[in-house]
Order: structure tokens, then sequence, then C-alpha cells
């Protein structure tokens, strides 16, 4: 029976080193959730970041909370908000990557010519950074991290009822911003044509 | 159409692009950081011994960084979360624990013995095609183990269960060894030298030359 991280977290007052454990639970997903969201060279960094805030912080977290999940997210969320930029080359990277990439085990795409639905998944990319931050932020944290309504009103210190309305009005705008897009037939989207000669920045 | 939500999901960067982990490295470097900077760099023992045993086990080093050796194996199995409780328990390896990557389709985890390394992870084509002896009935490959107190690592691993298909005893080149099954099969070949060698490279080229059956 592992001690719950409320616990190690109290244990690393008296104990610092004991924080460690907390890194040994959760480092690999906030790195994969950085890497998701930021240029992967950021990532390490920020990974650095939200561990040291969080080191500084630990007299915060309740001591009778199972998981310090919920609140690494919200400290690395917040960082990751503050680098926007680095956000945004990421997803320009993604969407260059979607245009490209057939999915293999989607039917849905199936139907369709492969270079059409790459086009549709570059358009997904690109709504996904037109989206309001606080927006962007929840639907990302559902869709993307799988953690529930509870655990994102956790993270980012929101009531449970301010999530379930951020998503549902990010996911109206985002489906809008697609299907506009899908009507465009044809017009090729400035930013994410084919071509890769000087599109890093 | 998709649903929304399921665009979504599809455009996540890491299913865009599956095939490579992110280096372990990467998070052992982060966690030696966060040591250091709690517990200052110069008292690596402290870190060592709050942080965890496996550290403690991990031969040399505490605080300096372990890096990864330029050569290490992946395996695969069925069920690599089990894989992972056998080879520590029955085997001796040392998980790197900051390492470990949990996906809902399946566990990367890095085990070390000394200064080697394995890798695994779970068997399956979407997997770099990689599977568990298990499913494939043959075995392709052995992972090679020079471990100190060869005895009292043979007396572990039969008692963890492993299945031993090569009795402990001493061969001619110096080495004491046997070899054993791991529960989905993968073989694992475990020595120690137990007679001094010279002092020289080419372990297995001494007298008579390499035998044929030497090495398998």
């Amino acid at each position: 029976m592992e001690e719950s991280d409320g616990a190690v977290i109290a244990g690393s007052l008296e104990t610092p080193g004991a924080f460690g454990i907390i890194f040994d639970r959760h480092g690999s997903t906030l790195l994969r959730f950085l890497t998701r969201r930021v240029d992967p060279a950021e990532a390490e960094d920020l990974l650095g970041e939200v561990f040291r805030i969080a080191f500084e912080r630990r007299s915060t977290f309740e001591r009778d909370r199972d998981s310090a999940r919920p609140w690494l997210y919200g400290i690395a969320a917040n960082l990751v908000a503050k680098h926007h930029r680095s956000e945004s080359r990421r997803l320009r990277a993604m969407a260059r990557v979607s245009a490209r990439r057939v999915l293999p085990d989607d039917p849905a795409e199936r139907a369709v010519a492969a270079a059409d639905a790459g086009v549709l998944w570059a358009r997904v990319v690109d709504a996904i950074g037109t989206l309001p931050e606080a927006e962007r932020q929840v639907l990302l944290l559902y869709a993307w991290e799988e953690l529930s309504y509870e655990e994102i009103a956790s993270a980012l210190g929101v009531p449970v009822g301010t999530v379930r309305s951020r998503l549902s009005r990010g996911r109206a705008r985002l489906a809008a911003l697609t299907r506009e897009r899908d009507t465009a037939v044809g017009v090729p989207l400035a930013p994410f044509a084919p071509c890769d000669a000087g599109g890093d920045r | 159409m998709t649903d929304d939500l399921e665009r979504l999901r599809r455009v996540r960067p890491d299913r865009l692009l599956p095939d490579d982990p992110p280096d372990p490295e990467t998070l052992v470097r982060g966690k030696a950081r966060l040591m250091s900077a709690i517990t200052g760099p110069a008292d690596p023992a402290d870190a060592a011994g709050a942080v965890s045993p496996a550290d403690a086990a991990g031969a040399a080093g505490a605080a300096g960084q372990r890096r990864s050796p330029s050569i290490y194996p992946r395996l695969a199995y069925r069920d690599e979360v089990a894989a992972l409780g056998f080879l520590t328990r029955a085997f001796g390896f040392v998980e790197r624990r900051e390492a470990r990557m949990e996906h809902p389709d399946g566990m990367l985890a890095w085990l070390e013995i000394g200064d080697g390394m394995v890798m695994i992870g779970r068997a399956g084509e979407e997997h770099h095609g990689l599977h568990s002896p298990l499913d494939v009935g043959a075995l392709t490959a052995m992972v090679n183990v020079r471990v100190h107190d060869i005895d009292a690592h043979y007396r572990r691993a039969e008692a963890e269960g492993a299945r031993i298909v090569m009795p402990l005893e001493e061969m001619f080149w110096g080495d004491r060894r046997y070899e054993a099954l791991d529960p989905e099969g993968h073989r694992w070949h475990f020595a120690e030298r137990v007679t001094r060698a010279p002092d020289q490279p080419g372990e297995f080229t001494g007298g008579g030359g390499h035998t044929g059956g030497g090495g398998s």
C-alpha cells in the first residue's frame, strides 16, 4: 500500500528529499503533457519549473489528498499559458505533420481521400490555436489528458460548473470553426499549405 | 461526421507521431536537477536514501547522473506490468522509476543491473512489431546479464518461480552461470566470473578458441 501523495508531501516538509517520490510518480505524465503542448526542447525546462514551483509550494498541498496529479497539471497548464509563443509554434508544427499524415486506423478517414483528410486534421489543429485560452486549457485537459471534470476543476482552481460551461463553449466553438473550414473547399490554408521550406517560424 | 471531441483526440501530438517514446534521460536529468535543488548537490546520500531504494541498490553514483548504455534491448510482454514486478522480484532488476511512462495502451519501463539496462513494453504489432514469446512460440534473442553472487541470484530466481532451463554450473571459461525463462518465456542468461581471468578483453577466446556452442 503506497503512501498517498498527500502523506508523502507532508513528510517532505520534514525530509525534503522525500519530494523526489512525487517526481517518480508523476514526472513522466507531466513531461508528456508538456511535450504535447510546447516545443519539445522547452518541455524539459518547463518540467523542471513545474517541480521547482511545486516543491516551493508544497506546504499548501492538503495532506488528505490522494493524488498530486491535478495540482501539478494546474501548475503546468499555467506555465504553458505563459509560453504562448512556444505553444503556437508547437501547433503549427503539428498542423504540418497532420496535413501529411494518414491515420490508418480511422474508418471515417477511409471514406475520404487521404489528402483531404490530412487537410481536415490540419484544420482541427488550426482551430485549437484560435480558441480562447481558458477554453483551450479545459478542452485539452479533457480530450488529451483525459482528466475528469473534478480533476480539471481542481487543477485550474475553478468550480466544476465552470469547467462544464467552458468545455461546452469550447466544443461548440471548435465545431463551428472546423465546419466553417470544411465548407471552404479548395481554399488552401495559407500557413499550412504543404510548403515545408521556411515554415519553421 | 466524426464527433468534435473525437477529432480533437485524433490530433493529439503523440497520436499523430506515435513512433517513439520520449528519451528517458530527460526524466533522469529532471529528477537529478530537482534533487540537487532540494538537497543541495553536496548531499547525495540524503537524496538517495530518502527518495528511492532503487537508487541505493543501483550501484555507484547516488546523485551522479547515470547514463544509458549505448545499446540496450527492448523486450515485449503481453502483461508488461506483471513483467516489471517479476523482473525486479526474481532477477533483482532495479527500475529507473522516474523514467516510467504510463499510457492507456501500455507502460514502458527501464530496468537496470550494474551498468546494463533493458527496456520493457507491451507486445503487439502496433508496438514496433515486437511480440511476446507467449504469442509466437519461439525466441529470437537472449539477454546476458553479469551479476554478483550468482548462487544467491539463482536461489532467489528459483524461489520466485523463474523456470530454470539450464542449471547453475561452472563453465570451462571461468563463469558460473544458469539460464532461466521469465513468465512469458523470454530467456535470460545470468553469469558471474568465478575464476580469475587474465586482465584482458576477449574472455571467450582463451585456450582453444571459441567453440560454436559457447555463445548460445
